[in-house]
């Protein structure tokens, strides 16, 4: 399988690059910022947050926990409103699959709408080899693809280019010069665009929700082009990853809650569409002939995996991004992969089952579970990093000079008494070492940590040495925990523990416990 | 290779019944059952029993869909009548000198009577003509004209559903765009449309369904705000009645 493209390098080094980018590093924080407090804003304005988000990890894992179900009804009700489905196992099918539609039709160009799942296939290299011009029409996507780039987020993919970069490349396009303003630039590719959507032969899409039970698909977007895509083109074709489904129309009413106010802070986006076939023989629009490609690229190693199944419910929306402060500081491509971010850290490993490849990516995360707060379908994916380090470990990737100091450090740490010896030892070896009040040498076991930072002198009095009158301190004023944060505490540690899973909780909740206790039996077996 | 194009989509389709089972059935697999072949127990279905339980009076619903469309750049107007909407249409193609306006095939559109007070424009009929290339009439046009099947309160959104006399075009190519509401198809929540569809069934469904909620828009360079990046950048919401 394919590993996308990592640049070769680590993501230190990429991160470094991005931060000596002193406009991306602004950038980044700032959208991101933007973002999240729209976020915020949009989800105080809705009220009961807890409870939306609870109900759309419930319907995401009811169908999740029978996706062959509910992937049947899609495909037999798609088909019975004249859809042609495809299935592809690995990317290299899907594109096979999408260069035959592409000869057969003579086609010369397709027009795209945002698809994650088509970058994921590098779709467009291999639509030129074959001759086809490619064109994404999301105006970020528009640019990043003149630029030759990736995006660098999921919902703002040119979010690293200023309007002067986007000026020279636009003009490039144009034949002339246009000016850096966001107005002339945006009015440029619309009208450039509009040529492009009325000359394609295909359209294609990506796909936010499928609807089981009507065979729909549904789009949400804010600039209109995957309404043009997939209404003005003769031929349809859209890529759809094999999660993707929801059961009905009814269902939409809490993505669509929950989608838009994660990802930008909206009610809702500009335009959300429901597409049920192709047009009907009396239409005057809407493509003559439609494909769905139904990808699965990786996804099905996650069903059953106890500790990685939850990924196959995100709805794309970019929350975790935003939240993150690694991503905040290091922006998308850092993560040289398709999707960025705590969801990439965990699916770009997930979907390639190469922990080892990509072992670098799950360290870039501080493990400080903002991205587990803002995900609207509270998928656990703090603790999904953890289990990708302890695999990476596991499977005999882990530093050898760290294991060594980690015994060290479980040897220290075991006995009070070494503890406190090491530490009048220390108090009195660092002098050696100190210098205006911080440790800055590189010398021996300091040189990993303190090539980044400078290692604080140890206090005069420590930690233990306080800890008696502390004790005391804190026993006399300690606040009861906030109960809400407890309750969740200790319902999720029951969550993770419990194994015996025919209780009181949802069917679908012991589905996956069930699909746990199967899997720790069988020794853990994933791919 | 003398396949024909329907020979070829017939390959196709059998391929795809042939690897629908080894797919599906892999999915199955990894989810430790068997086929499944009656509809699991959903205990989730929709939003939660609070929020199903809210309902708007009329001027709520008119005051929060206005408050909604405006906050997100577009234009809204509360006409009484059909009649008042063609006039107040009539008064903005003068005021823009429109030289082209396209519009759906509805009685209700029809009755705005827009040829006859706008006898220096052209006034296109969607489909009106089946010989007519539709989709650049719809790209040429300046104004695009159309009814809301139903209209959402609480997002703000406007829902066309398409027909051979419903272009889906017709809301997405012009420069700008009227959407005619009548108060009376005014909802509460998203969920009371969305709900007509689950009822409806696939047979019933049109090939599209938009939820228009405001002028196309971008955020795309440099978080600045761009309005009208492909679809119309003007939309008025005519709340009539």
């Amino acid at each position: 399988m394919s590993g996308g493209s990592k640049g070769g390098a680590t993501v230190k080094a990429r991160a470094e690059i991005a931060l000596n980018d002193e406009f991306l590093r602004k950038a980044v924080r700032f959208t991101t910022e933007r973002l999240r407090n729209g976020k915020k804003k949009a989800s105080d304005e809705q009220g009961n947050w807890e409870q939306w988000r609870e109900r759309g990890r419930a319907i995401r894992l009811h169908t999740i926990a029978h996706l062959d179900y509910y992937l049947n009804l899609f495909v037999d009700n798609a088909r019975a409103n004249g859809v042609h489905i495809h299935f592809a196992a690995t990317a290299a099918e899907a594109v096979e699959i999408s260069l035959d539609i592409a000869r057969r039709c003579g086609a010369r160009s397709v027009v795209k709408s945002k698809s994650m799942v088509s970058e994921e296939l590098h779709l467009n290299q291999a639509l030129e080899g074959i001759g086809v011009e490619a064109i994404e029409s999301d105006l970020g996507e528009y640019i990043i693809q003149l630029a030759g780039e990736m995006p660098s987020h999921i919902v703002i993919p040119a979010i690293h280019k200023n309007r002067y970069q986007i000026a020279e490349l636009l003009s490039r396009e144009a034949g002339y010069e246009l000016p850096p303003d966001t107005t002339a630039l945006a009015g440029f590719v619309r009208k450039k665009l509009r040529e492009k959507f009325l000359e394609a032969d295909i359209g294609m899409t990506g796909c936010n929700f499928a609807i089981a039970e009507t065979g729909s698909m549904v789009l949400f977007e804010n600039e209109g082009n995957a309404r043009m895509v997939s209404t003005i083109p003769r031929t349809q074709i859209t890529l759809m990853g094999m999660e993707r489904i929801i059961p009905s129309w009814s269902d939409l009413e809490v993505m669509a809650t929950l989608l838009p106010r994660s990802a930008t802070g909206q009610k809702l986006t500009m335009y959300m569409s429901g597409i049920t076939g192709p047009r009907r023989s009396a239409d005057a629009d809407g493509p003559d002939e439609m494909h769905m490609i139904i990808v699965d690229n990786g996804r099905s190693l996650q069903l059953g995996d106890p500790e990685f199944q939850e990924l196959l419910n995100c709805i794309r929306c970019g929350a975790c991004l935003n939240a993150c402060p690694v991503y905040r500081h290091i922006g998308g491509h850092s993560y040289g992969s398709t999707y960025s971010g705590p969801i990439g850290a965990v699916l770009t490993p997930s979907l390639n089952a190469n922990v080892a490849e990509w072992d670098d990516i799950a360290n870039a995360s501080t493990l400080c579970g903002a991205c587990y707060e803002a995900c609207p379908v509270k998928i656990p994916l703090h603790d999904m990093l953890v289990y990708l380090r302890r695999r990476k470990v596991e499977d005999g990737h882990g530093s050898k000079l760290e294991g060594l100091g980690m015994g060290g450090f479980a040897a220290i740490m075991g006995s009070s008494r070494r503890l406190g010896g090491m530490l009048r030892l220390g108090k009195t070896g660092q002098r050696l070492l100190l210098r205006d009040g911080f440790i800055k040498s590189r010398l021996g076991p300091l040189k990993g940590w303190n090539a980044y930072r400078v290692t604080p002198a140890l206090p005069k009095q420590s930690f233990r040495d306080r800890w008696p009158t502390l004790e005391q301190e804190l026993r006399a004023g300690l606040q009861e925990m906030d109960a809400s944060v407890s309750e969740r505490l200790e319902r999720r540690l029951q969550e993770r523990t419990r194994k015996d899973s025919h209780g009181t909780d949802s069917a679908d909740n012991s589905q996956l416990n069930r699909v746990r206790d199967k899997q720790w039996e069988g020794g853990g077996g994933h791919e | 290779m003398n396949e024909s194009h329907e020979e070829w989509l017939a390959r196709l389709e059998k391929r795809s019944h042939d690897r629908q089972k080894a797919f599906i059935g892999g999915i199955a697999n990894r989810l430790g059952h068997g086929p499944m072949t009656e509809a699991p127990l959903n205990p989730h279905r929709g939003a939660p029993d609070f929020w199903t339980a809210l309902e708007w009076n009329t001027e709520e619903k008119v005051k929060r869909f206005t408050d909604n469309f405006l906050s997100v750049g577009g234009h809204v107007e509360r006409l009484a009548s059909f009649s008042d909407a063609s006039a107040f249409i009539v008064d903005k193609a003068k005021e823009m000198d429109v030289k082209i306006v396209l519009r759906q095939d509805e009685p209700a559109l029809n009755e705005l009577e827009l040829e006859k007070a706008l006898p220096e424009a052209e006034i296109a009929v969607w489909n009106s003509d089946r010989d007519k290339a539709w989709k650049t009439e719809a790209a040429g046009a300046d104004f695009g004209i159309v009814q809301a099947d139903h209209a959402v309160a609480y997002t703000g959104s406007a829902v066309v559903l398409s027909s051979s006399g419903k272009g889906r075009s017709v809301s997405l190519l012009p420069t700008v765009l009227f959407i005619l509401i009548p108060v009376g198809r005014l909802v509460t929540r998203l969920g009371e449309v969305l709900e007509t569809f689950d009822q409806a069934g696939k047979e019933n469904l049109p090939a599209g369904i938009h939820f228009i909620s405001g002028p196309s828009r971008s955020s795309d360079i440099e978080n600045d705000l761009t309005i009208g990046v492909h679809g119309p950048g003007i939309v008025y919401a005519l709340l009539i009645g």
